[in-house]
């Protein structure tokens, strides 16, 4: 069976815009699946009704045999914390430094006393280091979050996201806040850890040549809709320009 | 393998180490401080807890329900009156004033930097640094009892408080826009007029509307010290023990600030 | 080719000119007007004395410089009360920030008005108001005088703390959301970062005022040097009060160079 398995996944914003329309995604294990979309097509949507930081309207969300959607609030917050999240804007905490962004990253499991006096413990703070070092930012970790570039804060992101130890990675558009040549080194960077760690990577991406080059599968979503779902390596050059024609 | 991470780690514990004695000490600093506090001031710390229950009852009993009906009589009208005009002439005059001294006191502008600005700065300092009330005390020493102390307080006060306000804004502007006009060899007022003032126009005036609402909430106390205003029944209420009616003064106190603040607010945001 | 002729101003139609001037002097008639009414009628002129009179009396306030040992004692206990009334003002605006942050309050329509109302109660009241409360209640003292300020910047530090909460950047409290950390720890990680910057310059600020406003509390028995000024004040010893302002007026300023020199290390 999958490791996470989405079936029927929907989503219509109070707005009346309907975001995703009955989504159905297979993730193996140690797979890269990228979900590539126009903007509006609905990859963010999808990526963050996962882990329900936007609550879906219908269909379950099937992880390592346990649907998501079905969970109170404490038991969601422990499945969490197995889901590591990349964002399209990085979204670290501004004043914090490196190494405490990366450390955040196990807030999930830190008892409260040590998150109010950030008094981590020393197995924490060590593989935090050992992380920051294999995402190439050992020289910045007293820097504030906010004196980095947009390359180094995403490799920050990556940290943190590490730092859950997660069983799979949730990737919402990692480059589109960079340049592209930056961009493909991050991309290069997650395809590795991704790899390393052994875990399935679900990536949303906008750029077709970012799809083909780090997946092992493309699913494409156009309004809400899956349109195509295959191997990258036998995908269709008809299959991707279907993506980027106007809904005919 | 001692890898580079091991010694970073080791130095980021160390620093860490140093980092939580400074933060004791400091929090050690600071309880000394409290003792030494309540000490110097002969602060009955023993009997704060006790205070919460006379403090409700007085509440409770002697000052509610306030007394309205001595709040609806004409004098008491009229002194409302009296106040909403003295802090609207007061912060008028204080502004006409101000507006050329925040001029004097902003570095970028200021005509003659060497003596105009120390100048305008010193003015305007004193009269923020002594607060409103005080002001007021000494004015009614000099002028007598009534509104004319009052007004001429509000109005130290509006130089002190708008006078900050304004030249900040000044000094803030851009000073290429400026220079566009001294180019043309103008003199230095039509350098500000034309050159200064358009760009802080916008916020000045935001500024002229919340130092009216600020002096208005001191000008209900000033009759306190008989300088005009409601303050004054408050004081006459309250030196013969008649809690209910000085409550009734406190209570159009505050439902006058509450209505200046909401006016001022709304003022503020439909001008932008 | 023939210029065109300019008839009228060109760079404001007549009408508009003329509405423009009826404006002012129907505002400036109505000035004069308030300012006759207010103060003309108001005042005892002939009390007042010649300007001659009005001079003398205020060269009567140059400064007596040998009474300023004096006044150090009750500028300290002015300076005490007013750095515990803003510490306690900033510890009590936490929770009500809490209560008045639209974004966090617990219940809506409960706790959110609440909050508000209190920041509103706190702002509008004058602090002497709240400094013949607790005096009322709790005797002479710096004491009611530290709570009476304590009560008087509540209001202040909530509001800015509740509006600098409503405007967070959501991006953070996403990603702490995602590692699957307890509210509290969404809070302390997500939100306080950004609102802590906010929070001390506010306090750094509040605690200026306060030394102002600490300095007239003791008119009503709220310690500090207000009772020592309204003390020379009713002995028409102007001289001393003089001192007093030039104490008061210097502690101003030095305080407002030091939190000065502190906002801009911390921020």
């Amino acid at each position: 069976m999958a490791l996470l398995e989405v079936v029927g996944l929907s989503k219509t914003y109070p707005t009346g815009e309907a975001a995703l329309k009955s989504v159905d995604i297979a993730v193996d294990a140690e797979e890269i699946v990228a979900i590539l979309g126009l903007s509006g097509s609905g990859k963010s949507t999808l990526l963050r009704c996962i882990n329900r930081l936007v609550e879906p309207d219908g269909g379950s969300v099937v992880f390592d045999g346990t649907d998501i959607t079905k969970l109170d609030k404490p038991a969601l917050r422990k499945a969490r914390r197995h889901m590591g999240m990349i964002f399209q804007e990085f979204n670290l905490i501004d004043r914090l430094t490196v190494l405490e962004n990366v450390l955040s990253g196990a807030l999930g499991v830190t008892r409260t006393w040590r998150g109010v006096f950030r008094a981590f413990k020393n197995a924490d703070i060590q593989r935090a280091l050992e992380l920051c070092e294999r995402v190439g930012i050992t020289d910045q970790i007293r820097k504030r979050a906010d004196q980095l570039s947009g390359g180094q804060r995403q490799r920050v992101g990556i940290a943190r996201a590490l730092m859950q130890q997660p069983r799979i990675l949730l990737v919402d558009e990692p480059t589109s806040s960079l340049d592209p040549k930056i961009g493909r080194e991050v991309m290069d960077l997650l395809q590795s850890v991704a790899k390393e760690a052994k875990v399935p990577m679900l990536v949303s991406v906008h750029d077709v040549i970012l799809a083909r080059n780090y997946s092992d599968r493309i699913v494409g979503l156009q309004n809400g809709m899956k349109i195509f779902d295959e191997r990258t390596a036998s995908v269709e050059a008809e299959s991707l320009d279907r993506i980027y024609n106007i809904a005919s | 393998m001692r890898s580079q991470t091991t010694e970073i780690y080791e130095g980021y514990l160390s620093n860490r180490r140093g980092a939580q004695m400074w933060k004791f000490v400091a929090l050690l600093a600071f309880l000394v401080f409290a003792v030494w506090s309540i000490d110097v001031l002969k602060i009955p710390i023993e009997r704060v807890l006790g205070m919460f229950g006379p403090l409700w009852r007085m509440v409770s009993e002697r000052l509610m329900p306030p007394d309205l009906a001595y709040v609806a009589q004409p004098k008491i009208l009229r002194s409302i009156v009296e106040t909403i005009g003295m802090s609207v002439l007061g912060s008028l005059v204080g502004i006409l004033i101000v507006m050329p001294l925040a001029w004097f006191a902003a570095w970028n502008v200021s005509p003659a930097r060497f003596i105009l600005y120390p100048l305008a700065r010193i003015i305007i300092v004193i009269a923020r640094g002594v607060p409103t009330l005080m002001w007021a005390m000494l004015l009614v020493a000099i002028f007598g009892f009534g509104p004319l102390a009052g007004t001429l307080a509000l109005m130290t006060a509006t130089i002190g408080f708008a006078g900050k306000l304004l030249a900040e804004q000044v000094e803030a502007i851009d000073m290429n826009r400026v220079d566009a006009i001294r180019a043309t060899g103008a003199n230095e007022v039509l350098v500000f007029f034309y050159g200064v003032l358009p760009q802080v126009w916008a916020s000045w005036v935001g500024i002229i509307i919340y130092n009216w609402d600020a002096q208005f909430r001191g000008s209900t106390i000033l009759g306190f010290v008989g300088a005009g205003g409601l303050g004054l029944y408050l004081r006459e209420q309250l030196s013969v023990l008649e809690y209910h009616t000085a409550m009734g003064v406190i209570t159009v106190v505050i439902v006058l600030v509450i209505l200046s603040e909401t006016i001022s607010h709304y003022l503020r945001h439909r001008l932008y | 080719m023939s210029t065109p002729a300019i008839v009228g101003n060109p760079l404001r139609e007549p009408r508009i000119i003329l509405r423009r001037y009826t404006i002012i002097a129907i505002a400036i008639a109505a000035v004069l007007a308030l300012g006759k009414y207010t103060i003309v009628e108001e005042t005892d002129w002939e009390r007042m004395g010649s300007a001659a009179e009005i001079a003398s009396t205020t060269l009567d306030f140059l400064p007596d410089l040998a009474f300023f040992p004096e006044t150090f004692l009750p500028l300290l206990e002015t300076l005490l009360i007013a750095l515990w009334g803003t510490t306690l003002a900033v510890i009590m605006a936490i929770p009500v920030a809490y209560l008045a942050a639209r974004n966090i309050t617990p219940h809506p329509w409960i706790t959110y008005p609440l909050g508000r109302g209190l920041i509103v109660l706190s702002r509008s009241t004058h602090e002497i108001i709240f400094a013949l409360l607790f005096v009322s209640a709790v005797g002479l003292g710096p004491l009611p005088g530290i709570m009476a300020l304590a009560v008087r910047s509540v209001g202040f530090m909530a509001k800015t703390t509740a509006e600098a909460i409503e405007n967070v950047s959501p991006g953070p409290i996403e990603a702490i959301r995602a590692t699957g950390a307890r509210p509290v720890m969404v809070f302390l990680y997500g939100v306080v970062p950004q609102v802590f910057p906010i929070f001390v310059g506010n306090a750094i600020f509040q605690l200026d005022i306060n030394i102002r406003r600490a300095s007239i509390l003791g008119l009503v028995g709220g310690g500090g040097i207000g009772y020592m000024f309204a003390e020379v004040m009713q002995n028409l010893r102007y001289d001393r009060a003089g001192t007093i302002v030039v104490g008061i007026t210097t502690m101003v300023i030095l305080g407002e160079f030091i939190s000065n020199r502190i906002r801009n290390r911390i921020i």
